[in-house]
């Protein structure tokens, strides 16, 4: 099982990588065809929403590329699935699985995301932040340790850790699309999704995002209380994840507010992502009491 | 309309249509109350409030935090504030004066809480009623410049007669959830619709969740909760704290995985009040002992030593488990202490850490230290085998046996309740905002020659599942009705 496992990831990390690539050669074809398209088309309907329509060429390595995508998702899937039924318990107790199954998060939702926006462009952020993390996971320790007491609690965890990777999942695609709404200008550029449909994603998926955090938090303290006699301790791992969560609320509001509208709240997508790795990699730079195996 | 939809105040951005005033128009701010009031329900007050909160958050995650057992101790915080002194070199006192060691009890943390607090209260007071009007009496009729520039307009022609037409879009939009309320305006019909009316009520839900956890967490401050709760397996220890509860550790028991590490440790209790048994139980991590509303958690373990004190005539002074719950700084002696019943001697237990030797204890041997009062230097130092009495300011020392403690955490918190109340409201009211969005929309149903004209209307917040759903509403009306002729 755990050979499956192994074999399994590897797959999902490479038809990350590929379903990366076909995304990127496509948008740098649809780029380069771009041109002829523009006296054609004069950066109607086609030029924003679905974006890599450029040429024919570029249209069909972009549908491989959500093929593989797809792929991806399911090979990472099936790893995780695999690692649960070898080590007996949801594969979310030490940073390799849980590095696993956040890029498996991320790809889910990106893909959500995908179909209902057809937006693949947003698949250049969002695909190298889960090859990032898969590539991370090669890096740690994937042994499976025998769990210490505190995380033997088998449903809480695994609800808590599964709800944080929709979290997480979102935040990334939220960040995506953050992203490109920052590197163009307030009227958009040619060959991106229009600023105002990434504004929308960013919304929407902090709105999927948001009421997951919230049960992670709230979880995580409901656990807190039953293992070390307090719902909240202000360790830093706890404080990290309201600190993020303070952000994420912050986004909400600034997004109705004149003078935050736009590009400030675009920014606090940006530094919200930045908290959620924070919190994410704590671990290395808090001695709080979540410390997972394969980190000591 | 749209970017004035999405950038307006708030109040508009809920609503452009329900001409209920924040109090922004019209009303001159006159006084300071008024003045704070607007502060205090202002978005980019709340939206300040919360950033801040969030940097200071993240000054408590970076920046070292005194424990909360020292702060309270002068002397304790002095020590503690050398030791980070090397990490924070001159930052240090600026840091300490700012009281950013202890930045979620010092004054800016309490403060902005505070703030907040109002400011979520404020907020909830000014749009409760809106929300109210908006659910119990929407208004139903809108004016024609609304349904030409609404974010969403359509217009569809038929040949049918507006009382028809009426009906069928009303049933179309029953079909999909929609409540409507029929209407008249002139020789106008008409027609306004929505669907998860109440969920607007997730956000003061969501609000006001928050004022529940905040004030069960004060609450919880009338409480007590002691980290280093340890009893020697085989005795009975007071938990004091104004409860008169008393708790038997019956028996205790560990198991370790092949490197080292616990894998289950486990005690038995007895809880007794007022002397009597009235809850056993065998406690483990994750799974605590509740008594009322005080609970009892598997913490920590460690050796203990059974000591018996006797005086000149025989008869015993102190008789008790003494768990050995500090380690010397080489971590190579595990020490306890006890102070003597009925006089101002000091005893320190000290034996050998499991695995360790030493050279002047041995394995099975105890060591007494016995000091009188303050004193920094032992009034006798003796090392005992196993039954061995040894004669201290005329006492007789004995250790009678090795045990095991087991160490507990026991806490009591009257502000729980209410905390987990709040998540409940706080999860549910989040819920409730985005997975069941709330949708308006209105029709005007003209006479128009040859049949009726429909303009049906809606705002969004750039929301495409509304978009597309309205889109399909529309073509499924448009289907369903014979076009206007010419048409
Ligand atoms: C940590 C504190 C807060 C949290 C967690 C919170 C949470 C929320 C949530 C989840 C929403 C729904 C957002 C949406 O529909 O997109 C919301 C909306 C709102 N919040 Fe807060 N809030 C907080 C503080 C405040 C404060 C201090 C104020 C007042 C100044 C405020 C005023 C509002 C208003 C007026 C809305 C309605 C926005 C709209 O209709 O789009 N909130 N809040």
């Amino acid at each position: 099982m755990f050979k499956m496992s192994e074999y399994s990831f590897v797959a999902g990390l490479l038809a990350a990588g590929l379903a990366f690539l076909c995304y990127a050669v496509a948008m740098i074809l649809a780029r380069s065809s771009g041109a002829q398209r523009q006296t054609l088309a004069a950066a109607g309907a086609g030029g924003g929403t679905v974006t890599m329509t450029g040429s024919r060429g570029a249209a069909q390595l972009a549908t491989y590329g959500t093929l593989i995508a797809w792929l991806a998702f399911a090979f990472l899937a099936a790893s995780l699935v695999f690692r649960t039924i070898a080590v007996g318990h949801g594969p979310f107790s030490n940073m390799y699985e849980f590095s696993v199954s956040f890029a498996w998060g991320a790809i889910g939702v990106y893909l959500y995301f995908e179909r209902r926006y057809h937006l693949r462009t947003l698949g250049l952020v969002v695909l190298p932040i889960a090859i990032a993390l898969l590539v991370y996971a090669t890096t740690i320790p994937a042994n499976a340790d025998p769990l210490v007491p505190a995380l033997q609690n088998n449903l809480l965890l695994t609800v808590h850790v599964a709800t944080a990777i929709v979290a997480y999942g979102s935040f990334s695609v939220a960040f995506g699309a953050a992203l490109m709404y920052l590197i163009q200008p307030e009227t958009g550029r040619r060959g991106l999704p229009r600023p105002a449909i990434l504004d929308e994603i960013s919304y929407r998926a902090v709105v999927i995002g948001f009421p997951f955090l919230t049960l992670v938090i709230v979880l995580g303290a409901l656990w807190a209380e039953v293992a070390w006699g307090r719902y909240w301790g202000w360790d830093p791992k706890e404080t990290a994840s309201l600190v993020t969560w303070l952000i994420y609320g912050a986004y909400l509001h600034a997004r109705v507010v004149r003078a935050w509208h736009g590009r400030r709240a675009a920014w606090l997508l940006v530094v919200g992502f930045g908290a959620t790795l924070f919190t994410y990699f704590g671990n290395y730079f808090f001695q709080g009491l979540h410390s997972y195996a394969g980190l000591d | 309309m749209s970017q004035s939809v999405r950038t307006g105040t708030l109040i508009n951005a809920q609503d452009p249509l329900d001409d209920v005033e924040s109090g922004e128009l019209g009303l001159p701010v006159t006084d300071l109350a008024d003045r704070l009031w607007h502060v205090f329900i202002s978005m980019r007050t709340g939206l300040a409030l919360i950033l801040f909160l969030a940097l200071l958050g993240l000054v408590g995650a970076l920046v070292a935090q005194v424990p909360a057992g020292l702060a309270a101790d002068p002397v304790s915080y002095r020590q503690w504030l050398e030791g980070v002194r090397p990490k924070y070199g001159g930052w240090t006192n600026v840091l300490d004066a700012l009281g950013l060691f202890a930045v979620f009890s010092s004054v800016w943390f309490k403060g902005t809480v505070v703030l907040l607090s109002t400011s979520l209260v404020a907020c909830s007071i000014n749009r409760t009623p809106l929300l109210w009007r908006q659910a119990v009496h929407p208004r139903t009729v809108v004016s024609h410049g609304f349904l030409e520039h609404a974010p969403l307009a359509e217009q569809i022609n038929s040949a049918a007669a507006p009382a028809a037409a009426s009906a069928a879009l009303e049933q179309q939009l029953r079909a999909r959830g929609y409540r409507t309320i029929a209407g008249a305006d002139g020789r106008d019909l008409a027609l306004y619709a929505d669907r998860f009316r109440w969920a607007p009520f997730g956000t003061v839900v969501a609000h006001l969740s928050l004022i529940f956890i905040l004030a069960g967490a004060v609450l919880g401050t009338t409480g007590f909760r002691v980290e280093d709760f340890a009893i020697t397996v085989g005795s009975r220890v007071a938990v004091g704290n104004g409860t008169s509860l008393e708790v038997e550790a019956v028996s205790f028991s560990d198991s370790y995985y092949e490197d080292g590490r616990p894998s289950d440790y486990a005690s038995r209790l007895v809880v007794y009040d007022g002397g009597v048994p009235v809850a056993e139980q065998t406690i483990r991590v994750n799974d605590p002992l509740r008594y009322g509303d005080v609970t009892f958690f598997q913490s920590f373990f460690g050796p203990a030593a059974d000591v018996r004190v006797v005086n000149a005539t025989g008869g015993a002074v102190f008789e008790g488990g003494v768990p050995l719950m500090w380690g010397s700084a080489d971590e190579t002696k595990s020490i306890g202490r006890f102070g003597v019943p009925d006089t101002n001697l000091v005893v320190y237990v000290v034996g050998v850490a499991s695995g360790r030797v030493d050279p002047t204890i041995q394995a099975g041997q105890m060591q007494f230290e016995v000091y009188e009062g303050n004193a920094t230097t032992p009034i006798a130092v003796e090392v005992v085998d196993q039954g061995q009495q040894v004669e201290i300011a005329g006492l007789g020392f004995t250790f009678e046996r090795e045990r095991q403690y087991t160490g507990l955490i026991a806490s009591r918190d009257p502000g729980a309740p209410l905390v987990w109340l709040g998540t409940i409201l706080l999860v549910g009211g989040v819920a409730l905002v985005f997975f069941f969005p709330s949708r308006r929309l209105w029709a005007r149903i003209r006479p128009a020659s040859g049949g009726s004209a429909i303009q049906v209307a809606a705002i969004t917040r750039h929301d495409v599942t509304f978009e597309a759903a309205f889109g399909s509403l529309i073509d499924d009306v448009r289907r369903g009705l014979d076009p206007a002729p010419g048409a």
